[in-house]
């Protein structure tokens, strides 16, 4: 039987309010010129912010969920001059700017661990 | 060159074009075409679904979409299987009072890692910060802060092994 483990007390955790979606924490502006931020003119209307931060969660829980349901999975690349490669889908990071993938397929040989720049993706690809 | 228009449209109008089946044009005269499920906020990368043998998914990256172009809406049969294509399956339902002994023995087993826990309800809520629903395992614990989440579950997994549960 697995002996219980004492813990004193819970670390805090990583401030919720600068994970990718804050257009002034540093790690925005030097990586994510093409992120999107949320629309000026929803700032004058608090109503329409409401319906806008809803909508983004909704859609950004579908594509969470496609992640995860990629992750261990043969996935296929298709990126910029033709170069098409496959490899096992890893992790992606919050701004969606490098998939960690393993087992990379290239024309010069396999590759075990990658990280794959998504601005050289045009699309992906893989079954369920 | 034109820069295209798609990653500037914003949350509102892509929710539009969830559950409808489009072209999608994108790099160098690739063309796509799918039933929409999603499109990131973030990166505004489009999410297309193809039910053929299998279900294929295919993500065209939002800098890559030169164009998007609306087919056909889904049907009801249609969207209510685009709602499940990424769901994991359900979970088989336990009676209550199995539910209730499964929340005593996870209270008790957190309580004994020195972890403040309260019954709230039907649910069990962890230093205030975490909840955790039935059937109580490790993916049905709720919470906003990652790092307490990710403790918890590690230990709701040990119970689990140790009590030879199969995981839900």
């Amino acid at each position: 039987m697995a002996t219980p483990v004492p813990v004193l007390r819970l670390p805090k955790g990583p401030d919720p309010n600068s994970r990718g979606f804050d257009p002034n924490s540093p790690r925005f502006i030097a990586l994510c010129r093409t992120s999107i931020s949320s629309s000026a003119a929803s700032d004058t209307d608090s109503e329409q912010l409401q319906k806008e931060q809803h909508a983004r969660s909704v859609l950004r829980e579908g594509f969470l969920r496609c992640l995860l349901s990629m992750t261990n999975k043969k996935v296929q690349f298709q990126m910029y001059e033709n170069v098409k490669v496959e490899a096992t889908f890893g992790a992606s990071d919050i701004d969606v700017l490098n998939f960690q993938v393993s087992d990379l397929h290239t024309p010069i040989g396999v590759q075990k661990e990658a990280l794959i720049r998504c601005q050289d993706v045009i699309s992906f690809t893989f079954d369920v | 060159m034109m820069q295209c228009s798609w990653p500037l449209m914003g949350p509102l109008r892509w929710l539009h074009y969830v559950n409808k089946e489009v072209k999608v044009r994108a790099g160098k005269g690739e063309e796509h075409r799918g039933w929409l499920l999603s499109v990131d906020p973030v990166s505004a990368s489009v999410v297309l679904v193809s039910f053929g043998e299998a279900v294929a998914v295919r993500v065209v990256m939002g800098h890559a979409v030169e164009a998007v172009e609306v087919l056909r809406a889904a049907d009801d049969e249609t969207a209510k299987r685009l709602r499940s294509v990424f769901l994991p399956p359900p979970s088989p339902c336990l009676d209550p009072k199995e539910l209730r002994q499964r929340r005593d023995a996870l209270r008790r087993w957190l309580q004994e890692n020195r972890i403040p826990v309260e019954e709230e309800g039907e649910e069990l809520k962890v230093a205030g910060v975490l909840t955790i629903a039935a059937p109580y395992s490790g993916q049905d614990c709720r919470s906003s802060n990652q790092i307490i989440l990710d403790r918890i579950q590690r230990l709701v997994g040990i119970q689990d092994c140790t009590n030879q549960r199969l995981p839900l």
